[in-house]
């Protein structure tokens, strides 16, 4: 027994030493790591608490990187969008001239899609930029609307894009009358509510009523008979006995235009020719 | 001596947490990992029972390992590191008895002897470490490299320790 014991301590340390080897090695051969015990793996109370102060130190290092890496995807994002964007315009564009080719037939009046690049509402003259130029068979004095009415007209255009004078633009005038009624006013924009306008000069017997639709009168062959611009809504000021003026507003949103109808007038040519005709003209 | 205690207990904590929220992190070129907790081992005194020397490094490896999710890695090293100790540096200085002071350092080994310590166990370290990790062999040449540069690199940590704990005094 004394001996035993003796031998014991003598060799202690190799007894102490194969114990810890067996420990540590029965923690290094649980491979399955679902096995770990929680205190063991940083996810334990002391390791994770360490680990979360000294991050919320060195967090901050990195954020320079990680700014540089989300601005990267940002821009990237960004740019996937205005492809899937553009994408879907160019859809739109078709759909849309899908729909319309049945009007096309009957008409002299063919559409061109475009989508408004550039928008302005809040200056005293206002204008519009387009998406398709003199390549995609826009010219100068072309009416413009979108779906639910009057836009404006095609002032300048360049190969691919093209300038629009808005409706909200006081250069202009846009021929129009009450539904239902035959007698013709002048649409202008007043310069202080990008969703009123005004209807000038309609003739003092005109009845009208608030909600009265305003459409265009057909008489400028820029834009064909019809098309819906405006809801009366109040008598304004009449500075004049035999004209009065109506407060209108306007149906087409001007603050988020998109695609739009460029309004092509295929006997334009023709009607031209007839009123720069110098009888005609002499005859006027 | 609940002095001596106290002085290895801080020692311990700061070089574990150091270990795991700084060192950990570093990695040069894939292959130079700093392994400075073993300071402890290197720093404890040479009057210490083998016993006591295994039962402390067996711990401090386990709680590395708790604090770099290599379970058991660091206890097996630590634990073999400890046992190698007296040896180890039986091969340099053979009369630790004649130490005037059982603290292992730059002082009481004298430059010469203190270096050839450090970088043996260092070495022996990292080889322990990184051939635990490993387990296999197929690797060897990363091993190597690997090995090699956490030597290097941890050697030239600990010896910024021992000029840092030398100012202090």
């Amino acid at each position: 027994m004394r001996n035993l014991l003796n031998f014991l301590l003598k060799y202690s340390s190799w007894f102490v030493f194969a114990f810890y080897v067996v420990l540590s090695c029965t923690l290094l051969f649980q491979r399955n790591p679902y096995q770990h015990h929680v205190f063991l793996t940083s996810a334990g109370v002391v390791a994770s608490g360490i680990n979360q102060m000294s991050s919320n130190v060195t967090g901050y290092f990195a954020l320079r990187g990680i700014n540089d890496d989300l601005q990267r995807q940002t821009a990237q994002l960004q740019k996937e969008v205005l492809d899937l964007r553009a994408q879907v315009r160019r859809y739109r564009e078709l759909q849309l001239q899908d729909s319309l080719r049945t009007i096309d037939s009957v008409s002299t009046f063919n559409f061109i899609i475009a989508n408004a690049i550039s928008n302005s509402i809040s200056r005293p003259y206002n204008y519009i930029t387009l998406n398709k130029g003199s390549l995609d068979g826009i010219r100068p004095e072309m009416g413009v609307m979108d779906q639910n009415g009057v836009v404006g007209v095609v002032n300048v255009v360049s190969d691919h894009y093209s300038r629009v004078i808005s409706m909200l633009n006081p250069n202009f005038r846009l021929s129009c009358k009450l539904r239902g009624t035959e007698t013709p006013g002048s649409l202008v924009w007043d310069g202080i509510d990008p969703t009123r306008a005004m209807l000038e000069e309609l003739p003092k017997q005109t009845r009208f009523h608030k909600g009265d639709t305003v459409v265009t009168s057909g008489f400028s062959s820029v834009f064909p008979e019809g098309i819906p611009v405006g809801v009366v809504e109040y008598r304004a000021r009449g500075n004049d006995d035999n004209f009065f003026t109506l407060r209108v507003r306007l149906l087409s949103d001007f603050t988020s235009l998109s695609t739009v109808k460029v309004i092509s007038n295929t006997a334009l040519a023709e009607i031209r020719s007839v009123e720069t005709d110098p009888e005609t003209s002499s005859g006027n | 001596m609940a002095k001596e205690i106290i002085r290895f207990l801080i020692l311990f904590v700061v070089l574990t947490v150091a270990q795991a929220v700084v060192f950990n992190h570093l990695c040069l070129f894939n292959v130079a990992v700093p392994l400075v907790f073993i300071y402890f081992i290197i720093k404890l005194p040479v009057n210490l029972s083998v016993n006591w020397t295994m039962t402390v490094s067996f711990l401090l490896g386990l709680t590395v390992d708790i604090f770099s999710n290599t379970q058991g890695v660091n206890a097996l090293a630590c634990t073999v590191l400890a046992a190698v100790r007296l040896p180890l540096l039986r091969l340099y200085f053979p009369r630790e008895d004649d130490m005037a002071n059982p603290d292992p350092s730059l002082q009481t080994l004298g430059p010469g002897v203190y270096m050839k310590y450090l970088v043996t166990m260092v070495t022996a370290y990292c080889t322990l470490f990184f051939l635990i990790e490993a387990f296999t062999f197929h690797l060897w040449l990363l091993m190597l490299a690997r090995i090699v540069a956490s030597s290097l690199l941890t050697f030239v940590i600990l010896l910024a320790f021992d000029s840092i704990t030398a100012k202090i005094r």
